[in-house]
């Protein structure tokens, strides 16, 4: 064992890189440990007695060159964050480094003393975790765009199944007033009582013609999820519309008891009909076999005692507490749900129906929608009689729910 | 004499309007029936010489109307058109026009002196 003086064996045992430059000598090295070796590659007795120019680039040693002067001029101890050498097989070594300036007592030499920690470990460790964090979020926006354009492609699918009731809505006015142009036609008499009542429904039958029409382009059109202050009742009388020729069809009374003095409700309206219709229709379905078809739609609003756990997402357990809801509910007198199907109602593809008739999308997507909105659907069997309750909790805050209209890093 | 005519519709201005067209243009005397279920009864007291018949009704559709008044010896030899604002050939198939193998069916908005003609024929005035 060579004999070595107590600083030295403790310098080269250190973890960190240790390395000293005269400054009344043109920086050249005068001191370089162990730790300093391993990490440039260079051996002590190449070092020293060279300066950074010898062992570095020259952007480099200018680089340094520029921090030794500026801790002599300060006269205090500069740490440098974060610098890249050079390693051996020129990937990049990132290092801390604290300079300190010295006035060695026996010589009065000026030094700067440097000392380096490799810490090219946790910067790749950090890079490793931005990356994987951006990605995460760029799945998390495109999973969000996803679930939007599927929201969008069942809405089609709505739509197309609701067309030719809507068609035919839009005909009864229109044979109206074309009975009205044929009576005119003939020439008016201004004593004729009837143009009065013609022309007045004519006008009607125009308003109800543009009414529907209005309703399934409002209905069909593609818009990011956006939420505003919506009276329930507005949007019941909406969906009415549009499935009014289904309703009658299937000879389906519908009762409505809509409080005309709920709190609004905060609510992508095009996208919240999507909901009431799907669960409409479904209730329409599932009566298919009762002698007198009947859709109660009733709506409450109430403070919630308890937090409404939802089993699904944790992250939807938005409901705190106290929150004032709205509560919806459409109650069919139809088949009923089984036992068997009651956990798998919301699962995509999941149908009783024949193919053409449904697609199973209806329930989760609507469920998603009312999710998005900070809000919770249940389908549930009748306990007083046969047929199904479909329950929606809304709430009447616009800061519930999650809307994920643009996804930003929290930086 | 006046021809009777029963107008069966749920569409109350769509019948009101109907009425004055038809009263207008030929020796008619409409009634107007806005509930189907109630259509049998007003058929029976009016005995029509003719009656024109919605398809799609809450309460009674078309067909059952026609069913009923089939069953009923004062009303089956009284001729029926079926109204329908027919927009698939889905709903003819349903049932309602269908089962009432003999009627005529005109498509909604009416043609008016298409309805006029048929008027005729059928009830053997042309
Ligand atoms: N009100 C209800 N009463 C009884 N069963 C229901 C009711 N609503 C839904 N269901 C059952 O849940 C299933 C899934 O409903 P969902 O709306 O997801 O799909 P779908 O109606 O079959 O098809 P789609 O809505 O895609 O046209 C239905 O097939 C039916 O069996
Ligand atoms: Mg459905």
């Amino acid at each position: 064992m060579e004999p070595l003086s107590l600083v030295e064996s403790v310098l080269d045992n250190l973890p960190v890189a240790v390395f000293a430059k005269d400054a009344n000598d043109d920086f050249r090295f005068v001191l370089w440990n162990k730790k300093q070796e391993q990490i440039t590659t260079v051996k002590a007795s190449k070092a020293v007695g060279r300066d950074d120019y010898d062992l570095f680039s020259e952007e480099s040693a200018d680089y340094f060159r520029s921090v030794d002067k500026a801790v002599l001029k300060r006269g205090k101890l500069l740490k440098v964050p974060e610098e890249i050498i050079e390693g051996k097989d020129g990937q990049d070594i990132h290092l801390r480094t604290v300079k300190i300036p010295v006035i060695e007592e026996e010589t009065g030499r000026r030094l700067v003393v440097g000392i380096s920690e490799d810490i090219t470990e946790q910067v790749q460790a950090r890079a490793k975790m931005e990356s994987l964090n951006k990605n995460l979020l760029e799945t998390n926006r495109e999973l969000q765009e996803t679930q939007l354009q599927l929201i969008q492609a069942e809405k089609l699918e709505s739509i197309g199944r609701l067309a030719a009731g809507v068609a035919h809505e839009v005909k009864n006015p229109l044979a109206l007033l074309l009975l009205g142009v044929d009576y005119l036609s003939d020439g008016i008499d201004p004593d004729d009582p009837n143009v009065d009542t013609i022309l007045k429904q004519m006008r009607e039958a125009v308003d109800r013609a543009d009414r529907i029409v209005r309703g399934l382009v409002d209905f069909s059109s593609q818009r990011a999820l956006t939420r505003e202050p919506v009276k329930l009742h507005a949007v019941i009388d909406e969906v009415l519309l549009l499935v009014k020729h289904e309703l009658t069809r299937s000879n389906t009374t519908v009762t409505v008891e809509v409080p005309d003095d709920l709190p609004h409700v905060f609510l992508d309206l095009s996208k919240f009909e999507q909901v009431v219709i799907n669960l409409v229709i479904n209730a329409v379905h599932a009566m298919s076999e009762s002698k007198k078809p009947t859709l109660q739609i009733k709506a409450h609003s109430k403070k919630l005692d308890g937090v409404v756990k939802n089993q699904g997402a944790r992250k939807y357990e938005v409901f705190r507490s106290g929150d004032p809801v709205v509560i919806l509910e459409l109650i069919d007198n139809g088949c009923g749900i089984e036992s068997a199907d009651a956990t798998r109602l919301f699962d995509p593809f999941f149908t009783t129906k024949a193919t053409g008739v449904g697609t199973g999308l209806g329930l989760s997507v609507a469920r998603k929608i009312v999710q998005l909105h900070g809000g919770e659907l249940q389908v549930i069997d009748r306990s007083d009689k046969k047929g199904a309750i479909a329950k929606l909790i809304l709430p009447t805050k616009i800061d519930t729910g999650k809307v994920p209209v643009s996804s930003k890093s929290s930086k | 004499m006046a021809r009777k005519i029963l107008l069966v519709d749920d569409e109350a201005g769509f019948t009101q309007l109907l009425k004055m067209n038809l009263e207008k243009s030929g020796d008619f005397e409409v009634t107007i029936e806005n509930d189907s279920m109630k259509a049998i009864t007003t058929a029976r007291s009016l005995q029509p010489d003719i009656v024109l018949l919605d398809v799609v009704m809450p309460g009674m559709d078309g067909g059952d109307v026609q069913a009923q008044f089939q069953s009923d010896s004062t009303l089956t030899n009284v001729p029926v058109i079926m109204l329908t604002a027919l927009v698939d050939s889905a709903e003819l198939s349903d049932g309602a026009v269908a089962q009432s193998g003999s009627s005529i069916v005109l498509p909604k908005p009416v043609d008016l002196p298409l309805l006029l003609r048929v008027i005729d024929e059928a009830t053997g005035e042309a």
